[in-house]
């Protein structure tokens, strides 16, 4: 995972090494410069001195034992070629270590007793560079301590100033359009989170209404049409009272009766779809489900009888208490029940096992796993079953999203399996 | 016996009105809230049938009138509005019975059947059909003084069957009646039969004719 803490931490870290790794060369070229310039006029200084108050005074005779007693400026004879006047780099054997050292030298015409002599002053560098060093070591320090100062600091001040960003964030995460509790940020000083959070508002609200027209325009809808659904079914209930129904007729009648309750029992659930997750539904009552299970038992295995099944069930000893809606935790057991009936096959099985916290539905079926992703969609064809209206697991979902319970579906040994997790 | 039927949908009254005439029901129709309130004020009726969406007003409204009018009608809500909360409402300000649109007719006909004798019957619950005496309360049928052993289902059955005398009962209308809460989920109607063959057989053993009468596999009838 991409952490936006690390990330910025990340950065700054690779900023401070490429300032470290450009900087460094820098610095040491421009302390070298330095010293070379304090070197130079240092050479410049000795020149002037020496001209000032040593040369009027020296005698011819006197340059041996001058040479002898001075380490760095020499008066030699003036058959040396070098150019005059302008300081340079040279090397010197250093007689005492066996190795070469870098000086600074400047070379400059002289008499003595009217008599032409080559003046030589150097300055040796190797102090210099052993200071070069140790000061760009101390910089070097000074500026990983500074990154890993900078590295700390980042991160507590990062994680106390986008601490209002991850509330927000979890706040979100746990937002969920079917409950009506709207997220509540958290009060921050800082303007753009501010703003984050009133826009995040606006466009909550403005879903939630959008959700909530839907919503109602369903709700309207399937309203609408229960009248008419009346009075086709009680015009049938009528015209099934003809004396003089043919048998043909009569099949027709029955398969329009049919039809009638297949378009009721969609309205009804499409109704039941869109009024889940109003205020009506939120009541919460501690419900046992092992009862619930018994009493829709006898119910469900007349039910299958029809097509020759064996219902299994097994429930545990101890009750299985959970806060629940108990009208939709009903309507919930119902619907798996009659969907591990519904999409069974003669002589077939259902298997039902109860254990705390988890409810497992098992039904043989077409031998062929159905898709999870679909499954839980409204309007779900995933059989081509004609009774199947579609709707009963798209209510299943809905129900356990409101309780925050987790239903899934597997395919274990060619068999169907739904289970729920309170 | 007398009906007062509340529902502006016309083809959906006249229907109500067709089916409960040969039930040797007299009914009367009101279209709006205004006309209810006129005819409740000024006759009497064994049963008020009740929309609760009116042109003009509340249907629950009009129970409220009754109940200050001290009328003893027995009422049954029939409503498109199939919510729970309307429910509790209609049954606590008075209604008897709730109905959701869509229902049955010979289901509505049961309900009022019920209905009708609860409130006639209140000290004594026994009504007699043909040979046989059904006591409401306590769920006993019996035949010639002999009790008839009946499952809960079966009682249902009956008075279903009694509820609906001579008219067509269609399957899809018997298995909503005995699925109950169950009803918007069924797909098969075969189990009805299971039930209508153990409520033949029982009543044949306690020497009835035989009343029940099955038509083309989609219907029954009690034919007496």
């Amino acid at each position: 995972m991409n952490q936006l803490l690390n990330r910025t931490l990340l950065y700054y870290a690779f900023l401070a090494t490429t300032l470290l790794l450009l900087s460094a060369p820098l610095f040491y070229s421009q302390m070298q410069r330095l010293y070379i310039d304090d070197v130079d006029e240092a050479i410049n200084l000795r020149r002037e001195e020496f001209q000032r108050y040593h040369l009027p005074l020296l005698q011819k005779k006197e340059v041996a034992i001058w040479n002898k007693y001075n380490r760095d400026i020499w008066i030699l004879p003036d058959t040396i070629t070098q150019p005059v006047g302008q300081i340079q780099e040279a090397v010197f054997l250093d007689t005492l270590h066996q190795e070469w050292e870098p000086y600074r030298v400047l070379y400059d015409r002289i008499a003595i007793n009217r008599q032409p002599f080559m003046l030589r002053i150097r300055i040796n560098l190797v102090e210099s560079e052993d200071l070069i060093k140790a000061l760009v070591k101390l910089y070097i320090g000074l500026l990983v301590v500074l990154s890993g100062v900078l590295f700390v600091l980042t991160r507590v001040v990062s994680k106390r100033l986008w601490k209002p960003f991850y509330d927000t964030l979890h706040q979100i995460e746990k937002f969920n359009i079917e409950q009506p509790a709207l997220p509540v940020f958290p009060d921050t000083a800082i303007m753009e989170f501010k703003q984050l959070n009133t826009g995040l508002i606006s466009l909550i609200n403005a879903n939630l209404k959008a959700y909530q027209r839907q919503k109602e325009f369903t709700e309207n809808a399937a309203h609408e049409l229960q009248t008419p659904l009346a009075v086709f079914q009680s015009k049938l209930d009528l015209l099934l009272q003809h004396p003089s129904l043919l048998e043909e007729q009569a099949a027709i009648i029955a398969s329009l009766y049919e039809t009638a309750s297949r378009l009721s029992r969609i309205n009804k659930n499409l109704l039941l779809l869109a009024k889940l997750g109003s205020r009506q539904f939120y009541e919460r009552q501690a419900v046992e489900v092992g009862t619930i299970i018994t009493e829709v038992l006898p119910y469900f295995t007349e039910q299958a009888q029809q097509k020759n099944l064996h219902i299994q069930t097994h429930l545990p000893d101890q009750p299985v208490w959970v806060q629940a809606h108990k009208g939709l935790l009903e309507i919930m057991i119902h619907n798996l029940f009659l969907n591990a009936i519904r999409h069974n096959v003669a002589s077939g099985s259902i298997s039902l096992h109860l254990i705390q916290k988890q409810l497992t539905i098992n039904n043989t079926g077409e031998t062929i796993p159905l898709e999870e992703e679909l499954l839980f969609e409204r309007f779900a064809k995933t059989s081509s079953h004609v009774q199947s209206s579609g709707l009963g697991l798209a209510i299943v979902h809905q129900i356990c999203q409101l309780h925050g319970w987790q239903v899934m579906y597997q395919f274990p040994n060619q068999q169907h399996q739904f289970t729920v997790n309170f | 016996m007398k009906i007062l039927i509340i529902e502006d949908e016309e083809a959906l009254a006249q229907s109500i009105v067709a089916y409960l005439k040969e039930q040797n029901y007299r009914c009367e129709l009101a279209g709006t809230f205004r006309e209810a309130q006129y005819k409740i004020q000024l006759y009497d009726y064994d049963c008020i049938l009740l929309d609760l969406m009116l042109p003009g007003g509340d249907g629950l409204r009009l129970l409220g009138e009754l109940k200050k009018l001290n009328k003893q009608e027995g009422v049954i809500i029939i409503s498109a509005k199939n919510s729970l909360e309307d429910k509790i409402e209609g049954l606590q300000i008075g209604a008897d019975d709730y109905l959701a649109k869509p229902f049955h007719l010979s289901e509505l006909s049961a309900r009022i059947y019920s209905l009708i004798r609860r409130k006639q019957f209140a000290n004594r619950n026994l009504i007699q059909v043909n040979e046989l005496q059904i006591d409401l309360l306590a769920k006993v049928v019996t035949v010639k003084s002999e009790a008839v052993s009946i499952t809960k289902k079966e009682f249902d059955l009956l008075l279903f069957l009694i509820g609906n005398k001579n008219r067509v009962i269609s399957k899809s209308a018997l298995a909503e009646h005995l699925s109950g809460d169950m009803a918007d989920m069924l797909d098969n109607y075969d189990f009805v039969y299971a039930h209508i063959k153990n409520l033949k057989k029982k009543l044949s053993d306690a020497g009835l004719p035989d009343y029940i009468k099955t038509l083309y596999g989609m219907g029954y009838k009690w034919e007496a």
